[in-house]
């Protein structure tokens, strides 16, 4: 019988993938943010604006979601995390926050043009740069085996010297990872929303060279984890490499369906890529939280406590999903949605449906 | 400055600063339901403006607190590893709960505040209730986890391991029916003051249109409302914490020595070296009266425990007097306010001295809650889990928490003044234009250029 605690981390799991697909493209948008500029340079700012605004915060909870699922299902595991990755995600920190906040100031800011948006504008795409960095390169130093000292206690200040050039390039690659997530999403928003070609054209290309900048990146990762990370890359021979290869191959679809320009196929596979990407880095690591020292069994939670938490998820699920399903079919999905306003003849018409079930 | 000292300035700095967003968070989506439901009903636009003036606002404030309550999810294994460990053993479970509150909130905001021309009038007011519930169902799980640690329960330790956990006595702890009814109506008082200063200001400054008066009233009931349940929980809560909480209740009252017929100390200074409080006003027998309802009653002293267990008697009983003198303040201006109305065989009240008060009374209401946190807070130390793990032994091993301090300080003041600034250009933005149309309201945002009415 499975234990509860692998179940949890399942869902942790999922929820991680969740977070990268949905809170790394708003990263992503921030940075093409930074690289908007020249003649479409506001057309681009007014379409991310639109794309974020509904959906950033809600994209955010998924990161809050991650660490109180975490500090739950595995507390010890949490509080030696807290403590070696300090500084990367003490930094991580002032970069979300700095994002929030910078997006919505710009957002809501009277004078569009004036400095104050453009001060928080440039802020708003720097620290969304910095903050998948920091995440990715967070997530190889643990992946990598080498994040806590060999006493097996954490310390905040060993990781400054196991940065590696693994450790720099996963972080990289979280960052253009993001980027292509968020411009192949983009380009299905101009097509539903503002059906301007032009600007569409500028983004499928972004995609396409952000892609395989990842996908070296990715590449190159892979190929220093042989070295630098033994545990990761045992575990992708042993067990992951399926999922390796489907990761490559669907890399290489999303290309070619961008290439085609069939972006809502795009959408979905880059969606797939990022999942299975993610999926292979857990399957290599397991059974590790924090190789090698935090295992799945030594750093759980009660079993009863865990079966707890699980009732809560799936309590709370039940009222998060459809409530999602929502959010995203109002904004971001072509699938009629009950309570939209019908725009007939410019006029208002009753609405009698006004539920909000699907 | 050492390192426990720097994370518990950050760690305070963060709570001062996220409490403040978390009480509008709370509070604000409640008038917005109300005040947009009345607009759907009565077809006066003027609670329409009302609506679309606080939502923007809104935006805006809750934003700042959804990064500001990262700050604080983040800080407490930052800053206090030894403490989540043990925490997220036991008391983890409302923390996730929060997290789907939290969760449900951020939707059906995203809904709320960006839906004005997707989504039907109905559809858009229906979207208001999932905010303000799970925003008071957020604030409750919190504070369960806040009152558990000031009560642990729901785990025993043995040979140094926590065992028998068990998370629903965890929530459900001594303190937390006390805790949590006591801020989530300090969220409405706090916000009920907040905007209703808002429009005495912008009243005393000669706007004196229906839509100012009507926000002035919305923001007024809600204070009048909320505030006597308040006070009345206030005493629940000072009850409780005499036979729960002895050493807190102790130094909130400056009771160094355990005595019978204890006198009520109002005001003054609390000096433990003496134990004494210089400058107060004694009212004898009166905490023995108000405790117990009996004028001999015994109250314990902080001298019932050694002296390295005291927290703060001095920051501790005057917070403690701050805050209820804040509250008194609120309730006597909101039941002149109403007085004042129904004498007048309901008139607006135009009297400037009473306005003024009112304006006073939106900070001072924010000032009873950072207070009231202190009490709490400061109350419990040396102890972050109250009698099993100190303070000092829960932070962190991390080095240089000083800089770390001084650089979230920094954008602390960095995102006040932005929001400062920002929410004064959007008050100054004219207002909406609203007109009523079959099953709804069309209503058009004025650009600066075209100026009629400016103001809140």
């Amino acid at each position: 019988m499975m234990n509860v605690a692998l179940i949890a981390l399942i869902i942790l799991w999922w929820a991680l993938i969740t977070y990268a697909v949905l809170g790394g493209a708003d990263f992503g948008a921030g940075v093409w943010d930074l690289f908007a500029v020249g003649r479409l340079a506001d057309r681009q700012r007014d379409l991310i604006n639109h794309a974020l605004g509904p959906v950033w915060e809600a994209n955010h909870v998924w990161l809050i979601f991650l660490i109180v699922g975490l500090f739950n299902v595995f507390p010890s595991a949490f509080s030696a995390l807290s403590i070696a990755l300090f500084f990367p995600f003490t930094l991580a920190l002032l970069g979300i926050v700095l994002r929030g906040a910078a997006f919505i100031y710009r957002y809501y800011a009277v004078d569009t043009k004036g400095w104050f948006a453009r001060s928080w504008g440039r802020i708003f795409s720097f620290s969304s740069l910095l903050t998948p960095f920091f995440l990715g390169g967070s997530a190889a130093a643990v992946a990598s085996g080498q994040l806590l000292p060999p006493n097996g206690i954490a310390n905040a200040t060993y990781i400054v010297s196991r940065i590696s050039p693994f450790v720099l390039t996963i972080g990289a690659m979280a960052v253009t990872l993001c980027a292509t997530i968020a411009a192949v999403y983009l380009t299905v928003e101009i097509m539903d929303t503002e059906h301007d070609r032009e600007l569409a054209e500028s983004y499928r290309l972004k995609a396409l060279i952000a892609g395989a900048t990842t996908a070296v990146l990715g590449a190159l990762g892979l190929a220093l984890s042989s070295i630098e990370s033994p545990i990761l890359w045992h575990g992708m021979l042993i067990r992951a490499w399926p999922v390796v290869i489907t990761t490559m191959i669907i890399g290489l679809a999303t290309a070619i369906t961008l290439y085609a320009r069939y972006y809502r196929a795009a959408r979905v596979l880059i969606i797939a890529e990022t999942a299975f990407m993610l999926g292979a880095w857990g399957l290599a690591q397991y059974p590790y939280i924090i190789p090698v020292d935090y295992t799945i069994d030594n750093s759980a939670n009660a079993a009863n406590v865990i079966t707890a938490v699980l009732i809560a998820l799936v309590c709370g699920m039940i009222i998060v999903i459809p409530s999602l399903y929502y959010l995203f079919s109002v904004f971001k999905l072509p699938s009629p949605a009950p309570g939209l306003q019908r725009h007939a003849n410019e006029q208002k018409e009753p609405i009698e449906r006004i539920e909000h079930s699907n | 400055m050492s390192n426990l000292l720097a994370a518990r300035a950050q760690m305070g700095t963060s709570l001062a600063f996220h409490i403040i967003f978390s009480a509008l968070g709370v509070g604000i989506p409640l008038l917005l339901c109300v005040v947009e439901g009345l607009a759907l009903r009565t077809k006066n636009p003027v609670w329409m403006m009302l609506t679309r003036r606080w939502a923007r606002a809104a935006a805006i404030l809750f934003a700042i607190g959804a990064v500001s309550g990262t700050i604080l999810s983040f800080e407490l294994g930052l800053l206090w590893p030894t403490y989540t460990k043990f925490a997220g053993a036991v008391i983890g479970l409302p923390f996730l709960l929060e997290g789907f509150a939290f969760f449900t909130e951020a939707i059906f905001l995203g809904l709320y505040l960006y839906g004005w021309d997707r989504l039907s009038p109905r559809a858009h007011w229906l979207c208001s209730f999932p905010i303000w519930i799970s925003g008071l169902a957020s604030a409750w799980f919190i504070v369960s986890a806040n009152s558990w640690m000031n009560t642990p329960a729901g785990f025993v330790i043995e040979h140094g391991k926590i065992v028998g956990i068990n998370p629903l006595q965890a929530i459900f702890n001594p303190s937390t029916p006390y805790e949590t009814v006591h801020m989530i109506l300090a969220c409405y008082v706090a916000t009920g003051f907040a905007v209703a200063a808002t429009y005495a200001f912008a009243f005393l400054r000669g706007k004196r249109s229906e839509y100012y008066r009507k926000g002035l009233m919305v923001g007024i009931l809600m204070a009048v409302i909320a505030t006597p349940l308040q006070i009345i929980s206030g005493d629940f809560n000072a009850r409780y914490l005499a036979d729960y909480q002895p050493i807190k209740f102790a130094a909130m009252e400056g009771v160094f020595h355990t005595e019978q017929g204890a006198a009520l100390k109002i005001g003054g200074l609390a000096d433990p070296n003496t134990g004494q409080i210089h400058y107060a006003i004694e009212i004898p027998k009166g905490l023995s009266l108000l405790a117990y309802l009996n004028p001999d009653a015994t109250i314990k002293g902080l001298d019932g425990v050694p002296r390295q267990d005291w927290p703060n008697a001095l920051l501790v009983h005057s917070s403690f007097d701050g805050m209820v003198a804040s509250g008194m303040f609120g309730l006597l201006v909101a039941l002149l306010f109403w007085g004042l109305y129904w004498f007048k065989k309901r008139t607006f009240p135009e009297n400037r001295l009473l306005l003024g008060g009112i304006v006073l009374a939106g900070p001072l209401a924010f000032l009873a809650i950072e207070l009231g946190w202190m009490v709490t807070e400061l109350g419990r130390q040396p102890w972050v889990i109250y009698g099993y793990l100190r303070t000092k032994d829960a932070v962190t091993t991390a080095p240089w928490l000083n800089v770390s301090f001084l650089v979230f300080s920094l954008v602390y003041v960095l995102l006040s003044a932005a929001l400062i600034w920002l929410l004064l250009q959007v008050a100054h933005r004219p207002l909406p234009q609203v007109k009523v149309v079959r099953e709804g309201y069309q209503v058009t945002e004025p650009t600066i250029a075209d100026t009629e009415e400016v103001g809140v």
